[in-house]
């Protein structure tokens, strides 16, 4: 419901800037399909997703006028009762999932989107190194410290023996007898041990200090979560928008973990997992009370039993697992298996908190701020413009989900340090006339987050 | 008699004491730390035994799991919540008689903060203390839980289809029925009652106020033939004579009021300046009484003689009949005289209101206003004040009733008659005879606990309502969260029994139904811009309010009426009379159980958590300054009244008439909450005089003192900044606060400190003079400076300040209970506000002048200043505190190591050191025995997950051993940036807005940003011209606040 009125919202958005595009580009295609069409088609237009991928549309519509195809889209199923041949059967290959009907699209804009799916975004040039692929270079730099130090060491150690040797030839001179001291008790004379001690205390000190600053800190960090959730699949291969399932990131403090209804907007058509077939995805219908088998919401799902919702996805999970092996009949397997899966949407949903299926997924929180730090998304997401993976990391490839960044406070500064403030773009920054003329003057090349204040306690702290 | 030194705060500040000068040192009181129940002593063999534990403790908390966190989403997120979004919904604050329009503030779904509703032409964005404190009252521990019967002061369970069914079959036996209630003013809820009278035709309302206006509303019956309460405007008046009304403070409709009566005093510019001036008849010192031009002092059971004698006076000189007026002392009466004068002068111009509970000295007023031409004027008959509508005859009738066993079914709601009432124990013994007694409350207050049955209602903040405040004037309540427990609204009860028709039982929320069809059949006829009752429902839900305002009309005084001076209170002759009040923050004991009101200072005393004995200071004639009778603030007494004895602690009291004592009403709760064993109940003290409560005694009797308050509380003495006393040694006039740094001699330690300037608007002139001078002075001074220049720094971009106008504070503390609530500032309770441990943010420092029999007050919110020279900032050895580039003073609680030295070394005494885990925000329970934990609780008032509902989210709750401070709402700042951001433009004044100036009512505080000349705080600085000032300009903190002088419009030849 709640894509079908986002759909509607940004039809009417577009058929109010129908005018100024009127010639059919890739750039205003590629738009139209991130906004309308990305939820349910696939971005690499090669694999099906909720709806059939699009690549070859236009050769599967040939055989009939380009009226057609425009009118499949605005409204689909007037076309299926109409009995069209191609809308028909398309509907038996995909029913119940229904299109949405986009009767905002101009044919101009249809053929901006035709014009992108011929043509989709080139591949990722090979040159570019995904972010986060440098830490190979530390280790190098530590080979070449020990070097350095067994370098210096052995010049100290020559150099402590020439010393010796130099004192024993004026003791000679004077007619002393020479002391040949071993190396152990070189290692062993006052000066040496300060210094040894000193060294270590350093080290010592340092290394307390510096886990002293972890303690608290959960980088890598990696739980396991209720649901086999896959950023990679959601993300990566299907490439959803970050921003459509953790809608408030725009306009919040919270990036929101997105309720279940979110899920249901694609998986009340996408029942099962590619990977993970019903096991997963049964356990979103169990929380909100979706039966897959009929397609609807139960209605009085809060007041049902256990016993009632086991049979419900029991009989689910059974029939699809028949169905998959083309079996007439349950056997031993079977049952093992959708015992199995009913015990993991079990173990998922009901927990100390929620003593019942029925109700909200709990999820293990991965990011989790040290104390007294108030953080902001919307300032990052919506002012900032900041990518959601230069914190987060390749959310995309990640097949469950961990914490990339330390999260800690000199990561924080150093970006407040080296970020640009975006402060042509937005009115608010007018207020700073001095940075503002100092930048028309050529005396200042960038006006970092720094520099309006954004290293302050009290940006983060209160 | 003028004291030389201009301002003073005390006894002792007047006496130049060596007392004073250790109380002011007092500022952590560190010593008081033995004296308490704790074994603090600690050897160096405790100190060995604690490291080791400390660093074992510490190794283990290292080697432990960090625990995991879940994130728990919604199943079907609703549209309207943005998780860490605020949602603000327009409702109101009722209680019996208290009005406010008011936005409430949710956060995920839990109302957190109350903000005033500017669209309502009533309260127009002002909001009151109790108003404010309302959120917490939601989040009581002690609300009833559930319906059922009671036994034993508890609530026996039982479902509410069973106790509907007990309670209709004792309904249908058609016995008779009494309501017992306070003043009703929602429309809706007269329907719902209508209806349940039509249905049981042998009930009957009772309506009382727990401090009653009944003779107002007869004396308006008998000369208007109107029963009801008119419309003040204080904002039309030039002159206001007040007799006993606390106005601005808690009579009718303060909120109101007070915005009124600021607005016709604001100095707006200095020339041609203007404004009303407002003379006080009272013997006690109230809130409005502190804000006079000019008191005049009568006891008081002399009030009926003062105004017979101020009608005399303009009867003769507009021909009115002369009556035979009671003898009033001479003062009283010369001033009187010249007030007569400038009413005659002001005529349809004044006001002279009276808050006596006499009927014919309420007539004689009536007449007063009358001769003066006020009524039609000044006085709107035509838009009545619905706020006070009870009349205690009728409970009096009601007992009389109960004795002889004519009632069977009593229902209480919302009213606590076992302890309002002055015959509180007639009405108990009458009570007992009903069959059988339900109560609405939502706690068990001293009448519920004497009934049979608990209907306990929801809480404001969980219900639908309305309410009609004044004519045509109409306001909805609407539920901000599900009711936390099994409660169930009153008036869905009430119909419920009445099985009414109306009432959609099958209806998730039936009363919400019920409402709409009401406002839909009698409001949506009243105006003209929507057409369909829907678009009017959202609209009016939208907005809080809707408003009708009826055609005007006038009234004439009934010519039948005569005057009867022998029907007036005759003055007493004994040696003490004793006055009762209410108070802003405790009313009669319907908000003891807020813990927020409690420590809230009483505006005047400075007292908390009780109720104190006023006694008046005397002057021995050479140089001494004493309390009556020898007494000292914390000494208890003996006090007989009516032949019953109370012991009360005292609080020495300027402006208190000599031969008089007051003492505020609304202590010594017995039943009900965490207010329970703080003060005395004065409430059987009281009088009745032909039926209605009179708030004085003519005569008490107090004994010597017999003994010592040992955790009086009153934070007059604590963190006092800049008060010059005399050293007792040297003999010579040094700074206190100098004194307690032991900096004798250094710059700021011996000249005159600025903290007040205060001038007679005739004077206005000079003291511009005088200030532009002292400003040049300061300036010079400063300019000898270690400081670095700064301008450059803090000009780009955002440079936040403030502006206080002292001349429209009136001193009611909705700032200080709406900081309070915004920033997680701690309850404390009784004893560590003894010990100087309050933590309130902003404090409203009190300052007499002038007269020292009956001196004039200013009040001053004090906060944080925000100096960009800040004095704490150089001292933190971890550089926990520092200045932001937007001129804010940070304080990063997580840095802060506890030194305290930011504190020692602020002059302004505005940090606050967190000296117990007082939010109980770590988990070590030997952290948590000291802390506030009302009387019979399991666990302390903090860590009990309801109240922790109340937090602020974005607020961090300190944690023991760091200083906190104001941080002029440093979340909302943030919030207001980042809103002008997404929306593309530059910071506007209604972006920000502070806690502290939400609330005030009279508009007295304004902030903003300094860099940007068009901004209000920009703006209303420059009008001031020289009248603005920082507090200790000459020391070069530069403060981000600035304050006007105080302006009084005292008729100066009244005393001389």
């Amino acid at each position: 419901m709640l894509l079908k009125r986002i759909c509607w919202v940004f039809s009417i958005i577009l058929l109010a800037a129908v005018s100024a595009h009127a010639e059919p580009t890739i750039e205003e295609g590629k738009s139209l399909f991130g906004a309308n069409c990305a939820a349910c088609h696939n971005k690499n237009m090669k694999d099906d997703l909720t709806g059939p991928a699009l690549a070859g549309v236009e050769d599967r519509w040939a055989d009939f006028p380009r009226e057609d195809l425009y009118k499949w889209i605005r409204n689909s199923q007037a076309m299926v009762s109409e009995g069209h041949p191609r809308a028909v059967e398309l509907w038996n290959t995909w029913k119940p999932t229904l299109m949405n009907n986009f009767p905002g699209l101009t044919d101009e804009q249809i053929e901006s989107i035709i014009l992108y799916i011929n043509n989709p975004a080139p591949p990722r040039p090979p040159d570019e190194k995904p972010e986060g692929a440098t830490s190979g270079g530390g280790g190098n730099n530590m080979w070449m410290f020990g070097a350095l130090a067994l370098v210096l060491a052995l010049l100290a150690f020559a150099l402590m023996r020439i010393i010796d040797n130099l004192r024993n030839i004026t003791r000679v001179q004077r007619g002393d007898a020479p002391i040949n001291r071993t190396l152990a008790q070189v290692l062993s004379t006052k000066g040496a041990v300060a210094f040894m001690v000193f060294a270590l205390t350093l080290i010592f000190g340092y290394k307390t200090v510096d886990n002293a600053t972890n303690m608290g800190r959960q980088q890598s960090y990696q739980p396991d979560q209720p649901i086999a959730f896959s950023h990679q699949i959601h993300a990566g291969v299907n490439k959803i928008d970050c921003q459509y399932c953790h809608d408030s990131a725009r306009r919040s403090k919270h990036s929101l973990i997105p309720g279940t209804n979110t899920c249901m907007n694609c998986h009340s058509a996408v029942k099962k997992g590619t990977i993970t077939g019903t096991s997963e995805i049964t356990k979103i219908f169990a929380s909100i009370g979706f039966d897959p088998i009929t397609g609807q919401y139960i209605p009085d799902y809060e007041n049902w039993s256990e016993k009632q919702i086991e049979d419900l996805y029991k009989k689910w999970i059974g029939q699809e697992y028949m169905s998959a092996n083309s079996l007439s009949a349950m056997n031993e397997t079977g049952r093992s298996l959708v015992q199995a899966e009913w015990e993991g949407v079990v173990k998922a949903l009901k927990n100390d908190s929620n003593g019942k299926i029925q109700g909200p997924i709990e999820w293990v929180r991965v990011h989790n701020l040290p104390d007294h730090v108030y953080f902001n998304h919307a300032q990052h997401v919506s002012i900032g413009q900041v990518e959601c993976q230069k914190c987060h990391g390749p959310v995309e490839e990640m097949e469950v989900v961990y914490q990339y960044s330390t999260l800690g406070m000199g990561w924080c500064i150093n970006c407040h340090r080296e970020t640009d403030v975006k402060f042509q773009d937005n009115e608010y920054y007018k207020q700073y006339e001095r940075y503002h003329q100092e930048l028309k003057d050529g005396k200042r090349a960038n006006v970092k987050v720094a520099d309006i204040g954004g290293l302050e306690c009290q940006k983060c702290h209160y | 008699m003028h004291h030389d030194n201009g301002i003073w705060v005390s006894t002792e500040d007047l006496n130049k004491e060596e007392s004073f000068l250790q109380a002011a040192e007092k500022e952590f009181s560190v010593e008081n730390m033995a004296e308490t129940d704790g074994n603090w002593t600690a050897s160096r063999r405790d100190f060995l035994k604690l490291m080791g534990f400390g660093l074992g403790a510490a190794t283990l908390a290292a080697s432990c799991e960090i625990p995991v966190k879940k994130a728990i989403p919604y199943v079907t997120k609703p549209d309207d919540i943005v998780p860490g979004v605020a949602n603000y919904f327009a409702s109101s604050f009722v209680n019996g008689g208290d009005y406010c329009a008011v936005l409430v503030k949710t956060r995920e779904g839990r109302p957190i903060k109350i903000e005033g509703n500017t669209l309502s032409s009533v309260t127009s964005g002002g909001t009151s203390a109790r108003a404010q404190a309302q959120v917490l009252s939601l989040y009581d521990t002690r609300r009833i839980k559930t319906a059922g019967t009671i036994e034993e002061g508890a609530v026996k369970a039982m479902g509410w289809a069973d106790l509907d069914n007990k309670i209709k079959g004792q309904l249908q036996l058609g016995g008779n029925v009494r309501l017992i209630t306070n003043t009703i003013v929602s429309p809706t809820a007269k329907k719902a009652l209508a209806e349940f009278m039509e249905k049981y035709p042998n009930s009957k309302v009772v309506t009382y106020d727990p401090v009653s206006s009944a003779a107002l509303l007869a004396a308006n019956q008998q000369c208007f033939g109107v029963r009801g309460i008119p419309t003040y405007k204080f904002g039309e008046a030039d002159v206001i004579v007040s007799f006993d009304a606390d106005f601005l403070g808690t009579w009718i409709s303060p909120v109101e009021y007070a915005r009124d009566y600021a607005a016709k005093r604001k100095i707006k510019s200095m020339k041609g300046a203007s404004m009303s001036r407002h003379y006080q008849v009272e013997g006690k010192m109230t809130l409005t009484g502190s804000n006079a031009d000019n008191r005049i002092q009568i006891k008081p059971s002399e009030l009926g003689a003062a105004i017979c004698t101020l009608y005399n006076e303009v009867a003769a000189k507009l021909g009115g009949s002369s009556i035979s007026a009671p003898a009033l002392n001479d003062k009283a009466k010369a001033a009187l005289k010249k007030v007569a004068a400038e009413l005659v002068a002001n005529q349809g111009k004044s006001l002279v209101i009276s808050g006596s509970n006499n009927i014919m000295e309420q007539v004689i007023v009536n007449k007063i206003n009358d001769l003066l031409g006020n009524i039609n004027q000044t006085i709107d008959f035509g838009t009545i004040n619905n706020l006070r509508q009870g009349d205690e005859r009728d409970m009096a009738r009601l007992i009389g009733e109960m004795n002889a066993g004519q009632v069977q079914v009593a229902i209480v709601w919302g009213a606590n008659p076992a302890f309002e009432l002055p015959n509180a124990k007639q009405f108990k013994d009458a009570f007992a005879k009903v069959n059988t007694r339900i109560s609405f409350s939502g706690t068990m207050d001293e009448t519920t606990a004497l009934c049979t049955h608990a209907a306990p209602a929801n809480h404001q903040l969980e219900s639908w309502g309305d309410a009609e405040p004044k004519t045509g004037h109409y306001s909805l309540i609407q539920p901000t969260i599900a009711p936390l427990f099994d409660t169930r609204q009153a008036e869905h009860s009430l119909l419920e029994w009445a099985d009414s028709a109306n009432l959609n039982r099958q209806d998730e929320q039936p009363y919400y139904q019920y409402l709409k069809s009401h406002w839909a059949s009698e409001l949506f006829g009243s105006q003209s811009k929507y057409s369909t009752p829907a678009a009017f429902w959202d609209m009016s839900l939208h907005d809080g309010v809707f408003e009708a305002p009826a055609a005007a009309t006038t009234v004439s005084f009934n010519p039948g009426i005569s005057l009867n001076a022998a029907a007036v209170t005759q003055p007493g002759s004994s040696e003490v009379e004793i006055a009762f009040y209410e108070t802003v923050n405790i009313g009669n004991g319907q908000y003891a159980h807020n813990p927020w009101l409690q420590e809230m200072p009483d505006p005047l005393h400075r007292t908390v958590w009780g109720n104190y004995l006023s006694i008046p200071v005397e002057w021995d004639g050479v140089n001494e300054i004493n309390g009556w009778k020898g007494l000292n603030d914390g000494d208890n007494v003996e006090v007989e009244v009516n032949g019953q004895k109370l012991t009360c602690t005292v609080v020495r009291t300027f402006g208190q008439l000599p031969g008089t004592v007051a003492i505020a009403l609304g202590g010594g709760r017995e039943t009900g909450g965490c207010g329970v064993g703080f003060g005395v109940n004065v409430n059987p003290w009281l009088p009745v005089d032909g039926g209605l409560t009179q708030y004085f005694a003519k005569e008490a009797k107090i004994s010597d003192k017999v003994g010592v308050d040992k955790k009086f509380a009153c934070v007059q003495y604590h963190h006092t900044m800049g008060v010059t006393a005399m050293g007792k040694e040297e003999g010579a006039i040094i700074n206190a606060d100098e004194k307690t740094l032991g900096n004798k001699g250094f710059q700021g330690a011996l000249t005159d400190r600025s903290i007040i300037f205060q001038v007679n608007l005739n004077e206005l002139p000079e003291l511009s003079e005088k200030m532009a001078e002292f400003h040049q002075k300061a300036k010079h001074l400063n300019e000898q400076t270690l400081y670095p220049d700064n301008t450059d720094f803090y000009g780009t971009g955002l440079k936040w300040g403030m502006y206080i106008d002292l001349n429209s504070c009136i001193g009611c503390g909705a700032c200080q209970v709406a900081c309070v609530s915004e920033n997680n500032v701690p309850v404390v309770g009784k004893t560590e506000v003894h010990r100087h441990h309050e933590m309130t943010w902003l404090r409203i420092d009190r300052y007499f002048y002038g007269d020292l029999e009956n001196p004039k007050v200013v009040y001053q919110p004090m906060m944080c200043q925000h100096c960009d020279n800040a004095p704490c900032e150089n001292v933190c050895p971890v550089n926990a505190t520092n200045h932001s580039m937007e001129g804010i003073n940070q304080m990063a609680y997580n840095r802060c190591i506890g030194t305290r030295y930011c504190a020692n070394n602020c002059p302004y005494k505005v940090r606050r050191f967190n000296w117990l885990d007082y939010t109980t925000a770590d988990t070590w329970p030997a952290n948590e025995e000291q802390v506030f934990w009302a009387e019979g609780d399991e666990k302390p008032y903090y860590a009990d997950n309801l109240v922790r509902m109340v937090l602020n989210p974005d607020v961090t709750v300190r944690s023991r051993g760091v200083i906190e401070k104001c941080s002029f709402c440093i979340q909302r700042i943030q919030e207001g940036k980042l809103t002008a951001k997404q929306e593309n433009r530059a910071v506007l004044d209604n972006d920000v807005r502070t806690a502290c100036q939400t609330a005030c009512p009279t508009g007295a505080i304004v902030f903003g940003n300094l860099n940007n000349p068009e901004s209000e705080v920009s703006k209303a600085r420059k009008e001031m011209g020289p009248l603005a000032y920082q507090v200790l300009e000459e020391i070069n903190t530069r403060p981000g606040v600035e304050y006007s002088a105080k302006v009084h419009n005292a008729n100066e030849e009244m005393f001389s």
